[in-house]
């Protein structure tokens, strides 16, 4: 059906948009950008700021154009004295309750308030500073630090973690200036249901919610001669990184990320797509043993560490649908310090692994306790004491840390040549770079699952029904004769929809693979800033070339794998994986007090 | 149904109607605090105990707050009676009087003979005919019940007695008479707009209702009533809460919808155990939650309690609130007729809109736009609360002017001599609107366009008291504190107009703030989500607009004119002393027995201690804290008893030589000032202190000017002047007698010869009578009178005499003619509380035995053919209207009547000569007084600066000293660029430790010439205090100017 089209004026220019569209969006269409603060395409327009008012004639009052529908016949003006006044004076209220610490803060140069500042022309601050005291920071949750006093109440994190992801973890306490955002009993992120998946950090126009930072106990590490560190980055980094470095949006950059972190002074510049080959190998496995020896279907994918604290919070009765495969991360950590150490005869104490991540919750999984494989590993052959414990991967830094660190040493990226990772546990394929892309860890595993299963090679390795922006998508893969229903969902509000058709035993799939973040890790909480619908599609093209680009694009053909079960591991699921590569998730609950 | 229900209203007609004597005593919220529940409780036992045949009942509350208790009587056939203010104590009177059948008149506050009750009516009977009818006492003379038809009258708790009235007939109307669209369009006709305040059209919005189609829908009644000092809705739900179950039934029927929900404040609990139980009863006959007979009709009401925000009384945070969620507006659209409760349409209508429905139906629409006008019919019931004698409920039909509600129904201020300054219309969002505005008829968009919202009737009225400054700061406070904390320009913008108004209040303010807080407060109108933020600058924007002056007096002048703001004031006397002579300073001293010191305190802020102590209207007395006890203290009389003292004993001239020792060192400017009265006085006697050389020019041969020529000497002797005027030769005061401005004294020379012309010729020209025969020989003018008598020249005075006037000056004629053996009428066209002239002089004149003839207006002077004075004709008034001052409107009655007598004298105020001013080629303003630049006292002439009466127009001798003290500093500064003022004052110092105790009792009168002494001479009659009474009235004090004690350590040991 042809969508009707209304008629409408913005400032003189005759305008046709759909009906339902918004006045804000209709002014797009006549080339110009009302500027707005605390509305987020998709994902929040709440009103609260008042910065997007427009005159339209006949209306009393300045109307808001986030989310005033036009109408027909409506005429809007968007630049009067009254509009440019009001707005110039909405937004120095909004300074008057601002810390002025832009040199000192996080998001300097990078913040939506200090932007709209310079935009609106805003040159003194005519009001008294309206907060009365500091409100202390919460630095309860090892992910993500929020500073109350630096937000502006534009409401988009609680709409982000409502509304997208379905956590509820924060919002709006209190009254008038009373104001501010809040966790359940005022407890702290660290205490919530607060998955870590940093969406918050992402939307927040302003310093009030960041990824709790490690970039000085990295530097500290990389000047440490007696440590050999080692870094492995994250799918979603070499799409991510160039436009922290102001590269165009997706700009795919591997061989320069890879020369940076060398410039920076690792030892040795891993990958983590080696252990997505490496998960790719266990989980299918795993599929293929539920399936084959009825275990609880379906397996859901535990790669994404937002997605399991969700489902530890939410779903704690469907634990046994999660795989138990550690994600690619933990994997890497766990190989890195044992394999690793062992062939690169090195004391896996004196090993730093520092992974860089699209993740704020990668900071919680590398610090949760059953992280230290390595450790178990290594306890008897070394005679190591309890108080020698040690993680397997030490440090997970976001995107925005690593491009931090780049910017700090004074690191010209455009300019630097393209590098190779190093070997062994620098080599993948392409199936392991499309577990940045939601879909992508279904495809991969599709892509070992049916040769392992059928001993066919694929005829295309590409499944088309598992990719794109679609919230969740489902596929039926015939293998063997046997439909295998798959579905993908991304953000943890689609992944509610999905747990809620298991609980009431309805789902017909297999396999789910869920990511936390929209556009999975590409889209993820630690990734730059800004991040959006348009910038996620872009960076999704980026990883699916590198695919194509790829030689090799299924895990089960990645030769430093295949050297790893062959050295070390013996075979998937084996006895070693299982201490190293597996494990075991905890009932958590929503309303108890939890201490992370 | 219709049988039980027929049962149950003979059941409730036997209750109305006992054949007994009944009794009903209101117990409202406002009834039960002011005891109605212990005198039911009495009532009850005398009725036992007696074994009395009379019914005892309680009824809700019939409006008049104030009055409370109130207790309906009633001895069949006879009219019902209204008691009013009834405690335990009344009971024997009342049941002798219930025995014998007669009511003394003074105790009865009015009777009903006959009611309306819009559906049923009643006649009680008749009888009484000395108590006036309830409709013919002013608090309800304007007044038409339609909301409140039934409170007061009947037992809130019994529906026996609601169906008695005719209640839920509306509704059984419409659902077996009517069908659904006829009971609409009924409502849509008949013009009824939202009560809330917001005026929406009822009828659209049922309308809007009833075009969405959905398989829930939901009515509410909106009854969270949040403003502060506002109850209407309390009120009815408390007397008749059935009136809005029948108001809801017969929504929910005209828009399909089978649930209701009334939102209500848990802060109401008396409401909401009347609610509940009338939905109760109202379930148990069938009305509720049981389809009705003969219909497909089913209907419910659920009650919800809200937890008191002020922001849930908007629809979108009220329905947030029902939901569970924090109660935070949403934007419309969505309208909650699209997407309500629960995302069901839903029609929310406050509750008062609810309870007109049933009239509506019962009555006709045609009968509703009766009433009220023609865009906005029926009634508005407000709650009239603040500065006026009548506080209550009160409904008005809309279009009833502010005057009416607020002088009749209100019956004015609630204190003689404090003017009513202006009413906070719609609650803390609502606007201020001043006194001079109250002939703005009550209606929608008139209040609108004052600036001010009907809200949902709270009706605030201030009197002088009240600092306009605080009273924004106070509803921004509140509504600040209200607001949600959702949108940017209410939380942040509303602390922001409050940290400014702090600013402003304690001494902090800029005069670029008031620019900075009215763009605020448009911005805030502009774009705030909902309607709270919207409307919540209201008080600030209408302050600003009408009360400009008393911001700028608070930045410029770091004055509080009326004494609210702390910050500003040391103790409420100084504060309105016009001179701000430290009253507590002198009180204290001369209770430590320091009288010079006391003396040389008063003497620095006011140098005509004595004279001023005789003849001021004492502004001090009327802030007094002490009056909240007794009575004021007598401030005046006790700088007076120090002057007089110190003049006694000769100790004024140690005191005259210390401030000539302390003068500044002469700055080389000369200054002219023209008038010798009390302004130019003053004046000089700060300027020549301050090192400027000083001439007083002056048209007479003394100094003094009116207190010379206007004072007769019984008041002031002039021996009192005389002396005090010593001070000035002593500072080296120039004087220069006999010479007139314009005339015989140039004011260019003047400004040639001098750094500074200070002009302070006060307002001397008398205004004109135009009547028939005002040109006889033996009419005069009273100031002339008063000068040619002092000025012992001849006058011509016959034997009795007419005064027409009511001011100082008429009774100043009156009470010296009286003297010289005239006899005296002053006829005056207003009544005696509306006279201007000190109630004191008024008193004393009449115990002289001056004859007064208020409400009447001059007409002509009747003479005979050799122009003598035959007599004065006047026409009889009557109290019409209320004008803007509060004061009725005289009307004339058409009854004419002759004062014989032989002289006239015209005394009906003076003005400024503005002639003069017009050819010196000084500007003028409005009001024909001379133009200044407020704060710098500047005329638009180079150097030349006006002050006193010249600029103000006729005030007191105190208020042009006053003036002049402070234009004396801004003139100063403006010579020498240097704040050199402070200079001038000693400090003195002494206790200041809050009495633990004062004496009691009133204030100590002065001792007073008897009348007998009075005749035939101008003997002081006010002889002033003795030493020990004047220490006595200073220990009356209170001390209140002490903010903080200083905590003493105890020493041991």
């Amino acid at each position: 059906m042809a969508k009707e089209m209304i008629q409408l004026t913005i400032d003189g220019q005759s305008v046709s948009v759909e009906r339902g569209t918004t006045i804000l969006d209709a002014c797009l269409q006549v080339g110009i950008k009302v500027p707005t603060l605390c509305h987020l395409d998709g994902v929040s327009s709440h009103g609260s700021c008042g910065i997007c008012a427009v005159e339209v004639k006949n209306s009393k009052r300045l109307v808001r154009s986030c989310m005033s529908q036009a109408l027909a016949g409506m005429e809007v003006q968007t630049n009067s004295e009254r509009i440019r006044a009001s707005r110039k004076l909405n937004l120095e209220l909004i300074l008057a309750n601002h810390p002025l610490e832009c040199l000192t803060c996080e998001r300097n140069l990078n913040c939506e308030l200090q932007s709209l500042a310079q935009q609106l022309g805003v040159r003194e601050s005519r009001f008294q500073r309206t907060r009365a005291r500091l409100i202390p920071l919460d630095w309860s949750s090892s992910s993500l630090v929020r500073d109350p006093n630096k937000c502006i109440l534009c409401n988009r994190c609680v709409e982000v973690c409502s509304q997208t992801q379905s956590v509820h973890a924060i919002d709006i306490v209190g009254r008038g200036l009373g104001s501010k955002v809040a966790t359940f009993l005022d407890r702290g992120l660290g205490s919530s249901v607060c998955t870590n998946c940093g969406q918050c950090s992402l939307v927040c126009p302003t310093g009030a919610i960041t990824e709790r930072s490690n970039i000085e106990e990295v530097f500290r590490a990389l000047s440490d001669p007696n440590l050999t560190t080692i870094v492995q980055t994250a799918p979603a980094i070499r799409v991510g990184i160039g436009e922290a470095m102001g590269m165009p949006w997706g700009a795919l950059v591997t061989g320069q990320m890879v020369a940076g972190l060398r410039r920076l002074g690792f030892d040795k510049v891993f990958d983590t797509q080696f252990a997505a080959d490496l998960t790719i190998m266990e989980e299918g496995h795993e599929l293929i043993r539920r399936i084959v020896e009825g275990g609880t279907l379906p397996m859901i994918t535990s790669c994404s560490p937002g997605w399991i604290k969700f489902i530890e919070h939410f779903y704690p009765e469907q634990l046994d649908n999660l795989s138990t495969c550690k994600s690619p991360q933990q994997m890497f950590g766990a190989i890195a310090k044992t394999y690793y150490a062992k062939q690169a005869g090195l004391d896996p104490r004196n090993i730093r692994v520092v992974s860089i991540m699209p993740c704020t919750a990668k900071k919680y999984e590398a610090g949760r306790s059953e992280m230290d494989g390595a450790f178990d590993y290594w306890k008897e052959e070394m005679h190591l004491e309890e108080r020698d414990r040690f993680a397997d991967v030490d440090y997970a830094l976001t995107t925005r840390e690593l491009a931090s660190m780049f910017r700090r040493v004074g690191i010209q990226f455009a300019s630097l040549p393209d590098e190779a990772f190093d070997n062994p546990l620098g080599i993948s394929t392409g199936a392991a770079v499309i577990f940045g892309a939601t879909g992508g860890v279904m495809e991969a595993a599709l892509r070992t699952a049916y040769e392992v299963l059928t001993k066919e090679t694929l005829p295309s390795v590409e499944f088309a029904q598992v990719r794109g922006m679609d919230g969740i998508k489902e596929a039926t893969v015939m293998i063997n004769d046997m439909p295998l229903k798959v579905a993908v969902a991304h953000t943890l509000g689609n992944a509610r929809i999905l747990m809620d058709q298991i609980s009431r035993k309805e789902s017909p799939y297999a396999f789910i693979e869920v990511m936390s973040c929209p556009g999975g890790c590409l889209g993820g909480g630690g990734q730059p800033i800004p991040t959006n619908a348009e910038i996620r599609k872009k960076r999704a093209e980026s990883i699916y070339l590198e695919d194509r680009n790829l030689e090799v694009r299924k895990s089960h053909e990645n030769s430093e794998v295949l050297a790893l079960y062959k050295n070390f591991l013996i075979e998937p699921l084996g006895e070693k994986s299982h201490h190293l590569l597996h494990t075991t998730y905890t009932k958590r609950g929503q309303y108890k007090v939890f201490e992370h | 149904m219709k049988n039980h229900i027929e049962e149950l209203r003979a059941k409730g007609e036997l209750l109305l109607n006992p054949g007994c004597v009944d009794i009903a005593v209101g117990v409202g919220t406002c009834g039960l605090g002011n005891g109605a529940g212990e005198l039911l409780k009495a009532i009850k036992e005398e009725v036992a105990s007696k074994q009395l045949p009379i019914q005892v009942r309680s009824v809700g509350c019939f409006g008049f707050c104030a009055n409370e208790p109130l207790v309906n009587i009633h001895i069949p056939g006879k009219p019902l009676l209204i008691l009013d203010k009834v405690q335990i104590e009344d009971l024997p009177w009342i049941f002798a009087s219930l025995e014998n059948g007669l009511f003394p008149k003074d105790r009865v506050l009015c009777k009903i003979s006959e009611w309306d009750y819009l559906g049923a009516s009643a006649t009680f009977g008749s009888g009484f005919e000395e108590i006036p009818e309830w409709n013919a006492i002013s608090y309800f003379r304007p007044q038409k019940k339609i909301v409140l038809r039934h409170a007061g009258l009947i037992d809130p708790t019994s529906i026996e007695e609601y169906l008695a009235v005719g209640g839920y007939s509306a509704f059984f109307k419409a659902v077996w008479e009517m069908d659904r669209d006829e009971v609409l369009q009924e409502v849509k006709n008949s013009k009824l707009r939202g009560r809330g305040g917001a005026g929406f059209p009822t009828g659209l919005k049922w309308e809007l209702m009833n075009k969405n189609e959905a398989e829930r829908k939901f009515i509410i009644c909106n009854a969270d009533e949040g403003d502060p000092g506002a109850y209407m809705n309390r009120n009815e739900m408390e007397s008749d809460p059935h009136m809005l179950i029948e108001g809801m039934l017969i929504g929910a029927y005209a828009m399909h919808t089978s649930e209701g929900i009334v939102y209500v404040r848990a802060e109401y609990p008396l409401a909401v155990e009347r609610l509940k139980l009338a939905v109760k009863q109202a379930r148990a006959i069938g009305l509720l939650g049981k389809q009705i007979p003969n219909t497909l009709f089913q209907f419910d009401i659920e009650i919800v309690e809200g937890a008191g925000a002020f922001v849930c009384g908007e629809e979108t945070a009220l329905i947030a609130s029902m939901e569970g969620k924090a109660g935070r507006p949403t934007m419309k659209p969505p309208f909650p007729a699209q997407k309500g409760y629960l995302g069901y349409p839903t029609t929310i209508n406050n509750l008062e809109t609810w309870c007109n429905v049933p009239a509506i139906i019962a009555m006709g629409s045609s009968w509703f736009r009766q009433s009220g006008t023609v865009g906005s019919p029926g009634t508005k019931v407000f709650s009239l609360v603040g500065k006026v004698k009548n506080t209550g409920l009160v409904e008005l039909p809309l279009g009833e002017s502010l005057s009416t509600l607020i002088y009749e129904v209100g019956g004015g201020s609630s204190s003689p001599n404090k003017k009513i300054k202006a009413v906070q219309s719609g609650g803390p969002s609502g606007g201020c609107i001043p006194a001079s505005k109250f002939d703005t008829p009550i209606d929608y968009e008139s209040l609108q366009s004052l600036g001010a919202i009907m809200g949902s009737g709270g009706m605030v009225v201030m009197d002088q008291d009240n600092c306009m400054v605080d009273v924004a700061r106070y509803f921004i406070e509140f509504t600040h504190k209200e607001s949600c904390g959702k949108c940017v320009p209410c939380r942040e913008g509303l602390a922001q107009e409050l940290a400014l108004l702090n600013g402003i209040v304690q001494g902090r303010g800029k005069e670029s703030d008031l620019t900075k807080m009215e763009e605020l407060g448009l911005n805030i109108c502009d774009t705030a989500v909902c309607g709270l933020g919207q409307s919540a600058p209201n008080p600030v924007l209408t302050t600003l607009r009408y009360f400009k002056d008393e911001y700028e007096d608070h930045i410029q002048r770091n004055h509080c004119a009326s004494g609210t703001c702390e910050e500003l004031i040391t103790a409420l006397c100084s504060n309105s002393c016009p001179m701000h002579m430290d009253i507590p300073a002198y009180l204290q001293l001369l209770k430590e027995n320091r009288l010079e010191e006391a003396f040389a305190s008063t003497i620095q802020d006011n140098p005509l201690p004595g004279t001023i102590g005789r003849i001021c209207h004492f502004h001090c007395q009327m802030r007094c804290r002490r009056d909240s006890i007794d009575e004021p203290v007598h401030q005046g009389e006790i700088h007076r008893y120090l002057a007089d003292t110190m003049y006694t004993i000769g100790r004024e001239s140690a005191i005259y030589q210390k401030l000539v020792d302390t003068m500044l060192l002469a700055t080389g400017n000369s200054i002219a000032i023209v008038g010798a009265g009390p302004a130019g006085l003053a004046a000089a006697f700060y300027l020549v202190r301050l090192g400027h050389q000083v001439t007083v020019y002056d048209s007479n041969e003394k100094a003094g000017g009116v207190l010379r020529y206007g004072i007769p000497s019984y008041r002031l002797p002039k021996e009192v002047l005389d002396k005090e005027l010593e001070l000035f030769d002593e500072l080296g005061v120039k004087f220069v007698f006999n010479r007139e401005l314009g005339k015989t004294l140039s004011l260019k020379e003047l400004q040639r010869e001098n750094s500074a012309v200070i002009l302070a010729i006060g307002a001397y020209r008398h205004m004109e009578l135009d009547i028939p025969g005002i040109e006889l020989e033996g009419v005069l003018q009273g100031t002339d009178l008063l000068e040619r008598l002092e000025k012992e020249q001849p006058v011509a005075i016959g034997k009795r005499v007419v005064i027409v006037g009511g001011g100082n000056v008429a009774i100043d004629a009156a009470r010296t003619l009286w003297r010289r053996g005239c006899e005296v009428t002053v006829a005056y066209r207003r009544a005696k509380e509306d006279m201007p002239a000190n109630k004191s002089e008024i008193d004393e004149a009449i115990k002289e035995g001056v004859v007064f003839s208020f409400m009447s207006a001059p007409i002509q002077v009747i003479g005979d053919e050799g122009h003598a004075v035959q007599a004065f004709e006047v026409m009889e008034m009557r109290a019409g209207s209320y004008d803007l001052s509060g004061r009725r409107r005289p009307q004339e009655s058409g009854n004419t009547r002759r004062i014989p007598c032989d002289t006239v004298i015209v005394a009906i105020g003076e003005q400024v000569d503005t002639g003069l001013l017009v050819r010196e080629g000084i500007a003028t303003d409005s009001h024909e007084n001379a133009c200044i630049e407020r704060y710098s006292y500047k005329t638009n002439l180079e150097k030349v600066y006006a002050i006193g009466d010249l600029v103000t127009g006729p005030s007191t001798a105190a208020e042009a000293m006053g003036y002049a003290k402070d234009a004396s500093q801004v003139i100063d500064f403006d010579l020498t660029g240097k704040r050199r003022f402070s200079s001038l004052f000693a400090s003195f110092s002494y206790s200041n430790e809050p009495p633990l105790e004062t004496p009691a009792g009133r204030s100590i009168a002065p001792r007073h010439l008897k009348i007998t002494e009075r005749k035939g001479n101008f003997a002081e009659v006010n002889r002033g205090y003795l030493g020990e009474q004047a220490r006595l009235e200073a220990s009356r004090c209170l001390r209140c100017d002490i903010r903080y004690t200083e905590t003493k350590e105890v020493a041991h040991g």
